[in-house]
């Protein structure tokens, strides 16, 4: 490389005369803001959300949230928020996971049949549920990545499989989840939980800047091209789906902790209220595009939603009405916002 | 034909061989599971995944989805009882309304996915949420006064009414079968529908309205749920909440396991049809097996996916 | 050591690699002995052996499916061969893949860019090397400043590494490819169609960046189909036909070149034109008028209004559109499909106001036109679908009666057709995909013949294809404009335009710079008019 001189002259796009000035650049921000325009309007959107919350519930109650009504919000979206952030890894490479309900109803089972007695033991056993968690998302992984199947119907059938044994674990709602444990993760009477999420935050700007992060981006933005440039990309495919699955068990986890008890139905919903915070985060369904970041908002605007329904006094019956016309205005919205900011060339 | 290519063909009849090797089973395990009134009851719970896997597969062809289909099925089944509150003079009132309902939250669907770009997962799970609200919200939860309405009595004989020894849900199912596959296949709708499922841009530019054939798309699943919850309320009587929540990823399943592509522009309803037989087959053999929910999921799961891996793989490309 | 056109004697064949008493010590970089590959049933190549020396370039050249890409791509790893050896400097290898032979020094520019869309150009240049810190991390706030670095040191300073890569044009993208393979300094460099997207001045830099590195030793293979290119810059030709390489040359003259790649001689490379259609006898078959197209909004405050564009295209009249690529010709003739259509212009079809807001609009009631894309694969034909579809597609409504289509008129037009333009399939049932280029291309044709198609619009339609089917498609479209339809034609090749066209209008910035008719219609007028200044109005 040290051969190629510094005389170089320079090559000028087409159009522009010899002598012309070199074209303008777009500043940094308006590549900033276009490039993270998902994030950026899931973070607005939260937001807004809380602070129409804020308002509702000052309104109603004539004093601001306290303690309690934070603490609760972020206690009941952790386990939404782990899961989204699984979903993103595998929405990032292309495809879905629907065995996300299933993972998280067994983990949750399994949480509370066997969480008991020492801090050792239950380390241990939390250990041990989140390799099972990654075991089942290294079977959806190996299945699409070396089965060459669709990841949709894969992991439609791995869903009645884990939820099968789910069932098989605590046919009946039952189980007890100590409360030191609950204590660690969703401390009740303070947001701790908030650390997690922050755990999470990091460990997606690692991955990020990892060539993990990297090459799955890239199976995702256009699997050949990636193929073609070194990237192997049925492993990386595979060790998305395997992290996921660790997500949807440490989800699992954290729902057992909040519920303190067991139930193996319960983690049903998941599946598709992870789709819904994915798709509010901004994360693009067809891959390569989106932040975990956005998703952990996404599970929050879920929440905070639910919150501001409650305090405005809507019927609940009307509750999946809004939810559903929120999601689809939000998405409309934000791809017209998306569009316009990367217009402009 | 050209819709039954070799590799088309073979995963046709592969569904329905399946079918066949599940009665058989049955049959061993279980004797009179392949009697005659055992069969027909069978594909009578067949034809009802079949109905709804006729409408997805109308999506799935021009790779879309319809996550909808659970609500739309509920509402309808509330709509048909709660309109008709049971009586036949009501019943041609309600019945329109409600494949009107249907086809309406298809086409409403349809307009956002193609006109607003809302991804096709996004807009009918939202429009599942959204059904969802408004059945409850306007039915108080099944409380209100014509929510113990039964079906018409002409749709409880729709269904349970016996014609030639066969119950007529399921010539209707066969009547479905025929036009579905009709349409599909020399229809220049079916045309059109495989040419936007293989290439929406070329299609376009071969002059086919790529808009408007997704909206009525998407319409006829609407049409299809809308109709599976009218024939589910003649068989059972009464609507009840949830009742659409296991159609979802049956007919999903029913649909790719027929070798419809997931990722559209290949397979037909004949395989459809089949795999909706096999999966209900599947369940009643684990039945008859006596065997536990858990293990009827578990197995459920692993013969899907082994049916998958069989045939039902994307080629890859070079 | 380039190669001479006019060199005395004809073709001045090579036997392999140059005797070992020339002026240079050359050493074969890389070879491919015996390499054969199938696909499906279809041999690309066969047997077919070809090398390539330190410092020299060498032009790899031949019809589409002679086997050029698929030799290139078993060299750079992207294949496996089903037989034959891959020799790197005189020792045998195997290569596992890609990044493999990108290890070993065997940079490739595939002729299907790699680029991933939604990163940015920095990301896509640094991929795989990117800056890391103490910690293993990649740098992120470093990728744009050391990606603009590394641009620079080869001459490009005009793209910016923030932008996505899908925001800039496939030049750039063309050009951040090339670039990308460059920075890594490869001993050998493959170079599969690299000039497609690209024009003079961009051709220019890259023949400066090719000659930089032979001097520095590296061995540089590419296949071009522009002949003027490969006389330019190429040491030695090699010729491949029907997957095995015919002869390798230091000169020879084009006709000699493409008979060799054919095996017929090929006299002529235009047919003769048609008369031009007689002024005004009828009204015109086409006639546009206050069309705006993208681009052609003043670039000052000289002018307030945005330029309005028109023109009239009669019967049996081929004419040309010309100029660089992006100057609004894309949208133009999608406006004339309908697809999307062009606001505010009016256009009357023999005299008629027609309203087209859709392809289907331009296609049926009495219209007749069509649009021939430029992707055959990508936006012209439905690849799996039977060649029966693809042929009827457009005109499903004449063959249905109530919706339902009329299989034995079907069955008896598509018989028609493939037999009066020699399309060769085993059936009509047969998937598209799996004829060859040339037979697609005639069933893309076809479908405009069945559906009785007056005026044509064929949008580049001879970009990337070979001397013989190119040949077809000439004498094809001359043929129809004898029989009184009406052809516009927009092609990146000027030659193309100045030999087939009974006039050309160029474009610039979504207006028309000239209008040029025999004996002012030239490759070089064309040229000249596309880069030149609009002329004030």
């Amino acid at each position: 490389m040290n051969s190629v001189p510094r005389e170089t002259p320079a090559l000028l796009p087409s159009g522009v005369p010899e002598d012309g000035p070199a074209p303008r650049r777009r500043p940094i921000a308006v590549h900033l803001i276009g490039q993270n325009i998902g994030l950026i309007l899931a973070l607005a959107i939260l937001g807004l959300s809380l602070i129409i919350f804020v308002g509702l519930f000052a309104f109603e109650q004539h004093r601001l949230p306290g303690n309690f009504e934070v603490t609760s919000s972020v206690n009941n979206t952790m386990p939404l928020a782990l899961a989204a952030c699984g979903q993103t890894l595998v929405v990032l490479t292309r495809g879905i996971d629907l065995s996300v309900g299933g993972v998280v109803d067994l983990t949750n089972a399994l949480a509370a049949i066997f969480l008991a007695g020492s801090v050792l033991h239950m380390i241990i056993v939390s250990v041990l549920i989140l390799l099972v968690g990654a075991a089942a998302g290294l079977v959806n992984g190996l299945v699409v990545g070396l089965g060459r199947l669709q990841p949709i119907v894969v992991t439609l059938a791995t869903l009645s499989i884990f939820q099968g044994l789910a069932i098989r674990a605590l046919p009946q709602p039952g189980g007890v989840v100590p409360t030191g444990y609950t204590a660690v993760l969703v401390n009740p009477n303070v947001p701790t939980a908030l650390l997690f999420v922050v755990l999470a935050v990091l460990g997606w700007m690692a991955l990020r800047r990892s060539r993990l992060g990297v090459a799955i981006f890239a199976v995702g933005n256009d699997e050949q091209s990636a193929v073609a440039l070194g990237i192997r990309a049925v492993r990386t495919k595979i060790i998305a789906y395997t992290l996921a699955g660790t997500l949807y068990a440490a989800a699992g986890l954290f729902l057992a902790a909040n519920a303190t008890s067991g139930d193996a139905t319960t983690g049903d919903v998941y599946t598709l209220t992870s789709i819904v915070a994915v798709v509010l985060g901004g994360v693009s369904l067809f891959g390569g595009r989106g932040s975990a970041v956005g998703a952990i908002c996404g599970a929050f605007i879920t929440t905070m939603i639910v919150n501001i329904l409650f305090y405005a006094h809507i019927n609940p019956l009307y509750q999946s009405f809004y939810e559903g016309l929120f999601l689809v205005i939000a998405v409309v919205l934000g791809s017209a916002v998306g569009s316009f900011a990367r217009r402009g060339r | 034909m050209t819709r039954l290519l070799s590799p088309g063909a073979l995963r046709v009849l592969a569904a329905y061989g399946a079918a066949v090797l599940l009665f058989i089973i049955g049959a061993l395990v279980h004797p009179g599971f392949a009697s005659f009134s055992s069969v027909t009851s069978i594909l009578l719970i067949a034809s009802f995944v079949g109905l709804v896997a006729a409408g997805q597969c109308f999506v799935i062809l021009i790779g879309g989805i319809d996550l909808s289909v659970p609500w739309v099925l509920n509402a309808a089944a509330i709509l048909v009882a709660t309109a008709s509150l049971g009586e036949n003079a009501r019943a041609p009132y309600a019945l329109a309304l409600t494949l009107g309902m249907g086809a309406g939250a298809g086409v409403v669907n349809g307009a956002c996915i193609v006109w607003l770009g809302v991804p096709a997962v996004v807009m009918t799970l939202a429009m599942s949420g959204i059904v969802e609200g408004l059945a409850l919200g306007l039915s108080g939860g099944m409380t209100c006064a014509a929510c113990a309405s039964y079906a018409p009595p002409i749709v409880r004989d729709a269904v349970h009414g016996v014609f030639l020894g066969v119950p007529a849900a399921l010539w209707l199912w066969l009547v479905v079968i025929l036009v579905v596959s009709f349409v599909l296949s020399f229809t220049r709708f079916g045309r059109a529908t495989y040419a936007i499922g293989n290439n929406p841009r070329a299609a376009f530019l071969a002059g086919v309205n790529v808009n408007l054939t997704t909206v009525a798309l998407y319409a006829l699943s609407g049409f299809f749920s809308a109709l599976a919850g009218i024939l589910l309320v003649g068989f059972g009587g009464q609507a009840s909440l949830g009742m659409g929540a296991p159609y979802l990823f049956q007919s999903i399943a029913a649909v790719v396991i027929g070798g419809v592509s997931i990722l559209g522009g290949r397979g037909n309803y004949l395989g459809a049809a089949a795999g909706s037989v096999s999966l209900v087959a599947l369940v009643s053999v684990l039945l008859a097996l006596n065997m536990p929910d858990y293990g009827r999921s578990i197995i459920y799961g692993l013969v899907i996916l082994a049916l998958l891996l069989l045939y039902g793989r994307e080629e890859r490309e070079q | 050591m380039s190669a001479s056109p006019d060199a005395p004697g004809g073709p001045q064949q090579a036997a392999g690699p140059p005797a070992t008493g020339s002026d240079d010590p050359t050493v074969t970089a890389i070879a491919g002995r015996g390499l054969s590959k199938a696909f499906g049933g279809v041999q690309a190549l066969r047997a077919a052996s070809f090398a390539a020396c330190a410092g020299e370039v060498h032009a790899l050249v031949g019809e589409n499916g002679a086997g050029k890409s698929t030799f290139i791509k078993l060299l750079g790893g992207r294949l496996q061969p089903d037989s034959g050896t891959i020799l790197l400097e005189d020792r045998r290898i195997r290569l596992s893949g890609p990044a493999d032979a990108t290890s070993r020094g065997i940079g490739t520019v595939f002729q299907e860019l790699t680029l991933l869309p939604w990163m940015s150009v920095a990301e896509n240049l640094l991929i795989g090397r990117e800056p890391r810190s103490s910690l293993g991390l990649i740098r992120r706030s470093n990728l744009a400043s050391e990606a603009e670095e590394l641009l620079a040191r080869f001459g490009i300073t005009h793209i910016d590494p923030r932008a996505l890569a899908a925001e800039v044009s496939l030049a750039e993208r063309q050009i951040i490819e090339i670039a990308r393979v460059i920075i890594r300094a490869p001993r050998i460099l493959l170079l599969d169609e690299p000039t497609s997207s690209l024009v003079e001045r961009e051709v220019a830099w890259l023949f400066s960046r090719i000659r930089e590195l032979r001097a520095a030793g590296t061995a540089i293979v590419f296949t071009s189909h522009r002949w003027n290119e490969i006389t330019s810059i190429a040491d030695r030709i090699t010729i491949f036909r029907n997957g095995a390489e015919v002869g390798t040359f230091t000169g020879i003259d084009e006709t000699e070149a493409i008979t060799l790649m054919t095996g017929r001689r090929v006299d002529a490379l235009y047919p003769a034109l048609p008369p031009a259609p007689a002024a005004a006898s009828r009204p015109p078959a086409l006639d546009l008028a206050h069309a705006i197209l993208p681009g052609s909004r003043p670039a000052g405050s000289a002018e307030r209004a945005p330029a309005e564009l028109g023109f009239s295209l009669a019967p049996g009249e081929i004419l040309g559109i010309g100029g660089l690529a992006g100057e609004g010709h894309r949208e133009l003739f999608l406006g004339l499909f309908g697809a999307p259509p062009l606001r505010r212009a009016v256009i009357r079809i023999d005299g008629r106001p027609a309203r087209i807001a859709h392809p289907s609009d331009a296609i049926h009631a009495g219209l007749g036109i069509a649009l021939v894309p430029e992707d055959r694969k990508s936006e012209g034909l439905l690849l799996p679908l039977p060649v029966r579809d693809n042929l009827t597609l457009p005109i499903l409504s004449r063959l249905s009666f109530g919706g339902v289509i009329r299989s034995g008129a079907e069955r008896r037009m598509t018989r028609d057709i493939i037999g009066s333009l020699g399309i060769r399939t085993p059936s009509a049932a047969q998937p598209v995909g799996a004829l060859s280029g040339g037979n697609q291309q005639k069933v893309l044709v076809g479908r405009w013949l069945l559906a009785q198609s007056r005026i044509l619009l064929l949008y580049d339609v001879t970009r990337g294809v070979d001397v013989a089917t190119k040949h077809e498609l000439y004498e094809l479209m001359t043929r129809l404009a004898g029989e009184g339809r009406a052809v516009l034609f927009y092609s990146s090749d000027t030659e193309e335009l100045a030999h087939l066209c009974h006039r050309v209008l160029v474009l610039r910035r979504g207006r028309i710079a000239a209008s040029l008719a025999p004996p002012a219609l030239t490759a070089e007028a064309i040229v000249a008019a596309a880069m030149r200044e609009t002329l004030a109005v």
